[in-house]
This record gives C-alpha cells, structure tokens and sequence, in this order.
C-alpha cells in the first residue's frame, strides 16, 4: 500500500498540555502511544479574511489522546521491533492509533536509532490501520507519526520543552518532518470545525422512550443484539437516576413545575455527591500508584547501584 | 578522564570503551536524564575517530532502567543511517550486532565497546555505499581500484553551502612502527594516512581537477617523525590513487627508516655530551628528543636544556639555560631563549659536536649569567 503523505498534525492546546504536564513530572524518559483521526480537509474557500488558501485539499492527523508508559520498552523490545501481541485492538480499548511518542531529555531532537526501528515497525499490523475521514476514495492510514520531544542541554530558569514531528514514509524509509498546528479558536481553523466530530468515550445511550419501541416490531437480528445493548446501557442510567425516567422530564412543564423541582435538585445532589466520592477514590487510588512507582524506582535505583559491586 | 557522576554500570562500560578502543575516543556533553540529578548522569556525546575527523555520537543511558541497553542519536548529516532496518540479506555481521543490543546485559563491562565496534563498522559500510552511489566516473574508477586496500575508510561531505565531497583516509605503508622503536611507549599503532579530498565532478566540466592531498599520522608519531616535513610528490594529470600511492610509500618507508635509525645518533651525541658536562640529570631513553645537564660557570651554576629535533644533525640542537640561582618575581626560575645559532657542522664526530657546544656555552654562560644579574631586582 502507498504511503498517505500528511501535509500536517493537528492537537488541541489542552491534549498538548496535558502531555507536556506528564512528561515534565515524569522522573525519567518517557515514551507512549498516540491517538487520533486522520481527515482529509477542503480548506475554506470564503475569503473575507487573509487566510492562505490552497486549492488541493489537505491530509492532516489529529492527535486526540495519548497513552504513556511507565518504563522503557514497553511494547517494543531493545532492537526497536514491536510487539503486535500487545498492540491489539482490544489491547488498545478500540482507540484508534495514529503513531508513537517519545520523550527524552537534553538531546538532540532527531530519532534515534531505536525509535526509527520502533516508528518502522508501528504499522506492521493492519487491523490497526485506520480509514481517513471525508476522504472521496476508500484509504487507509497506517500508524506512522512520530512526535518528540526533549529539553535544552542546559538548564533554564523557565521549563522549555521543544518537540517535532515526523511521519516516517515507509516507501524511501525517511522520516519527513511535519508542522504541528496548536488548535484553537479562529479563522485559521475554520476546516478543523467543519470536520470537527466529538470523540467522547461514553458509550452513545439512546434516550428514546420504550415505549415507542413497540411500534415497529419488525426488526432483524443485528438490531436485536442493538437493542439489548440499549436495554443495558438504559438499566445502567436508571441505576444513576434512582427511579428518574425520562418520561417524568414533561412535568417539568407547565403548573406542576414548582413542585417537581425540588425533586430533581435532590436528584442533583445526589450526583453530586456520588462524583465527589469518585474523586476521593480517583485521588487515593493514585496516591496509592505514585507510592508504588516510587517504589520501583528504588528497586530499579538498588539494581543499577549493585552491578558496579561486582 | 574523571567519570563521577554515573551511576556504577555506566561508568564501568564507559571505562572499559576508552581505556579498550584501538584508537583514542573523546566523552564530551556529560548529561543527566532525569528529573532531578539523584539518578546520576547518564547521557553523553562520543567522538569517534573516523576517516582522520570525528564522528559525534550521543549515546542516551537511562539512569532508571539500567536493564535497557543504550540508545543512540547519530550526527544530523547522518539522517538516513539506520543500522537496525533489516533490508535485504542478512549478513552474520547483522547478527551480531542484533544480538549485542537483545542480549543486553548492563553488568558486563564489554558491552559497550563491542556496540561501538559494530556499529562502527556498520557505519563504515553505509558511507562506503553512499559514496558508491555518486554519480562520478572518476569516484567509480577510483573505488573499484582501492577499495580492497585494507583499513581505508571513506566519506561523503555534502551541506547546503559547501560542495559536494567524498573524502578518502588511506592508510600508508604495511609496517609496524610501534615495533620499531625499542622501548616504545605509545598504547595506540602509529600510522601515517593519506587523506585524498575529492570534489565530486559537474557532468560539464571538461578535465576533473586534482584531489586535495595531504598526509596525516597520528599525533604521537611526532615524537619520532615529522609528517609536516615530507614533501608529497605532484599529482599528475588524469593520475589515480592505484599510480599515486606505491611512490609515495616506497619514499615514506625510506624516510620511516631513517627517521628510527635516527634515534641512535641522537643517542649516540647525548652520550657524546657526558665526558664534558657529567652525567645528564634527565634524558628523553626512547626518542633521545631532550636531555638536561647540570654545569657551572666559576661559581654561577645552570642547567642546560637540549632539545633536539627529528632532523638532526642536520639541524642543530636548540639550547636553553636555566639558571639555578635566579628567579623571577613571579617565582620562575630565570631562562635564557632558545639558542639555535652557534657553530656547526652536521659533518663533524659526535665528541667534536659536544666539544663546540661545551666552548660556546663556556662563553654564552658569562651573558647570561650577566643577564640573570641586570634584571635581578635591587635590594
């Protein structure tokens, strides 16, 4: 399959901050994977504004999410060869990856040796490839982004964090660096939110009244597996909204609204609650993984301090 | 070299690679990788000799994972340098060298050089196919007539401003230099290169210019020879390397010998020195380079500093005195300059070399001792 050649990368401000906030608490070296959607942009022919247009239409990869490990050589091994068993779709919670990262500090912002092998070998499984979005012909993109980042070799007094971003071109086995656009409101992004779909990880509930679904009864078997995730998904929200039917939301109209709001700030609060209790547990239970990471550093610290002993 | 800092796995490979390497390897940009520096450095950039320059090499430890073998970022001009991508046939150097980096293990000492090693060679070969790949005819006549000579290493130079080059590092002569020399002290092979610099031709240009040439040795061969001193015969037109070199090297190996056989009369005039101005209280055993002696004028006492060149006889020994009794107000013992003019033949007996140089001295002490005294501070 020929190479898709992106013209850049897209990532929203916040998704890169929150990566350069992972790097730069990390104690070490870091690397993880990323992941995304790849569209194909028609840049905006209005021009009431001085935006630069192009009249061929634009093949660029938004990073959404990414995912970092805790040690090196995480799904790879030492010579930079992947791991496909570990690099499964359900492995990979059915997340779409578009590409690796890797993070190392004070050194020369150019691959090295093992992350080429490493960005080589990315795309080995085509299970993982993914399908281009708005594109006018069926293709596929295989994982082959590369983003990295460092630290200046001398110390400063603000943290400088630089990165750069390439796709490796499995046709001339080079790696082309890549413009990463930071997105943000304004006329410059007018394509990215026109193509813009929300990539949310709750699962899509249908909030349609059970009733109705007697109406049409003829349904083949594919919509009966549907309707029992459905049935599910429903029992899953009644056990959140304690009794709270959707039906009940028309009272909310008309006279009898003064009375029923106080039930549904109960309810509210009730919620509330609930996601404060989460976040209690959410902040012990990473206490409790920091306290287990220092741990092993101090393992790994012993092992490294021992092999000079011998 | 002081190495504090790493953690003890890396000092003990890093140890291990310089004091084991066949030629002499720099450790620059000594770095740490972690968050803060309580896991101790653990990156740094190698020079590594290679075709008479440098090749830089960051190598990138992890202080945290000492399990995982190091990686490398090789030099920017070296983008396409991938010594991991399987392509092709898979030789049983490959294979090694795969197994260097999968069967890590951070306690053996060894590892290190021997990933340097491969990955030197491996280095080697991807410039030998870079070059291969100039489109020059002369480039390709050049290499298909050298390329078997053993130990020649080559490399292609090529930036947005300068031309296009493909330098060459022949080594020069098949002898043992180091064995030579009796008592030698050098831990490296001394070797002489010819470096040969090839601009690589424009398709239009009618007759290719000639090479830029210029011999080279490893710098402690100085001791014993003076590659600056030999003049390289003209390169002809239309001449190749396969013409050029056996001429060079026929004189070389001459001026080589000489230059061994040289030590003894050098050996044989610090002798010459003894029965007139006593035992020396320091001499150069090996090269027979520099001696120092003790001698006195009346009551004025100095020593007397020979140094002595590759060239000699033929050139004169250059003299310095020391005075034993002055120094200078920043606590220096007084010197003279170097005294390079006095009477000489490089045709006369050793004894009768030592007697001039004792009669000048006899006459050169009285200035200096006048001199030592003039600057002298009044007290």
């Amino acid at each position: 399959m020929g190479d898709l050649v992106l013209q850049k990368i897209a990532i929203s401000g916040p998704t890169l901050a929150s990566m350069i906030q992972r790097l730069s608490s990390s104690p070490a070296d870091l690397d993880g994977l990323l992941f995304g959607h790849v569209t194909c942009i028609a840049p905006s022919a209005l021009s009431d504004d001085s935006v630069q247009s192009t009249s061929d239409s634009q093949l660029v990869a938004t990073i959404s999410s990414f995912l970092s490990f805790p040690s090196l050589l995480s799904f790879y091994d030492s010579l930079g060869r992947v791991d496909s068993s570990r690099l499964t779709l359900t492995n990979l919670n059915q997340k779409p990856l578009i590409g690796w990262f890797s993070f190392r500090r004070k050194t020369p912002l150019r691959p090295s040796m093992r992350e080429s092998s490493v960005t080589r070998s990315l795309p080995s499984n085509p299970q993982l490839y993914l399908p281009v979005q708005n594109a006018s012909s069926e293709s596929l993109f295989a994982p082959s982004i590369f983003l990295l980042f460092t630290t200046p070799l001398q110390d400063q007094f603000i943290q400088t964090c630089q990165y750069r971003a390439f796709q490796f071109q499995s046709s001339n086995l080079c790696f082309n660096p890549l413009p990463i656009d930071i997105v943000n409101i304004g006329p410059a992004f007018r394509g990215h939110y026109g193509a813009f779909s929300p990539s949310s990880a709750l699962p899509f509930l249908n909030c349609e009244l059970k009733s109705s679904s007697s109406v049409n009864e003829c349904r083949n078997e594919e919509n009966l597996f549907g309707m029992e995730r459905i049935a599910k998904d429903q029992s899953e929200l009644d056990m959140c909204a304690e009794g709270m039917q959707i039906g009940r939301l028309n009272q909310l109209i008309g006279p009898e609204a003064v009375n029923y709001t106080a039930g549904l700030e109960d309810l509210y609060e009730k919620m509330l609650c609930k996601i404060e209790s989460l976040a209690t547990l959410v902040e012990a239970s990473s206490a409790k993984v920091v306290e287990q990471e220092n741990h092993n550093r101090k393992l790994r610290y012993k092992v490294a301090r021992s092999a000079g002993l011998e | 070299m002081s190495l504090d800092g790493f953690p003890p796995f890396i000092s003990a490979q890093l140890h291990y690679l310089i004091n084991h390497f066949p030629d002499k390897i720099k450790v620059e940009q000594v770095l740490s990788g972690g968050k803060t520096y309580t896991g101790g450095l653990d990156r740094f950039t190698l020079l590594i000799p290679y075709c008479l320059d440098y090749i830089k090499w960051d190598i990138i430890y992890n202080a945290e994972f000492p399990l995982a073998p190091p990686d490398i970022i090789f030099g920017p001009e070296d983008e396409d340098f991938y010594p991991l991508h399987m392509t092709g046939r898979v030789g049983e150097g490959d294979l090694k060298f795969r197994s260097i980096l999968s069967d890590w293990n951070y306690k053996d000492p060894t590892r290190l050089l021997a990933l340097i090693q491969e990955l030197r060679d491996r280095y080697m070969a991807y410039q030998k196919k870079r070059v291969g790949e100039v489109d020059d005819d002369r480039l390709t006549f050049e290499i298909s007539t050298i390329c078997s000579r053993e130990g020649i290493e080559m490399q292609i130079s090529s930036g947005a401003e300068k031309p296009e080059e493909v330098k060459f590092a022949v080594p020069l002569m098949d002898m043992n230099i180091n064995k030579m020399v009796h008592g030698c002290p050098w831990r490296h092979p001394q070797k002489i290169y010819l470096q040969v610099i090839y601009p690589v031709g424009k398709k239009y240009a009618s007759t290719p210019s000639a090479p830029r040439l210029k011999l080279m040795s490893t710098t402690e061969l100085r001791a014993l020879f003076t590659i600056e001193d030999v003049k390289l015969p003209s390169w002809l037109d239309g001449m190749c390397m396969a013409e050029y070199l056996p001429h060079l090297e026929e004189s070389l190996q001459k001026q080589v010998l000489e230059a061994v056989s040289l030590i003894d009369i050098r050996r044989h005039f610090i002798e010459a020195l003894a029965p007139l101005f006593g035992r020396p209280l320091e001499a150069d055993p090996v090269f027979c380079r520099k001696a120092t002696f003790l001698a006195s004028s009346g009551s004025f006492v100095f020593l007397v500093h020979f140094h002595i060149s590759t060239l000699f006889p033929k050139q004169q020994p250059a003299l310095m005195l020391q005075s034993s009794q002055h120094i200078s107000p920043q606590g220096i013992p007084k010197k003279s300059s170097l005294l390079a003019e006095y009477p000489w033949s490089p045709r006369w007996e050793a004894s009768q070399m030592a007697e001039r140089i004792f009669d000048f001295l006899a006459d050169e002490s009285l200035n200096f001792k006048r001199f030592c005294n003039e600057s002298q501070p009044q007290h």
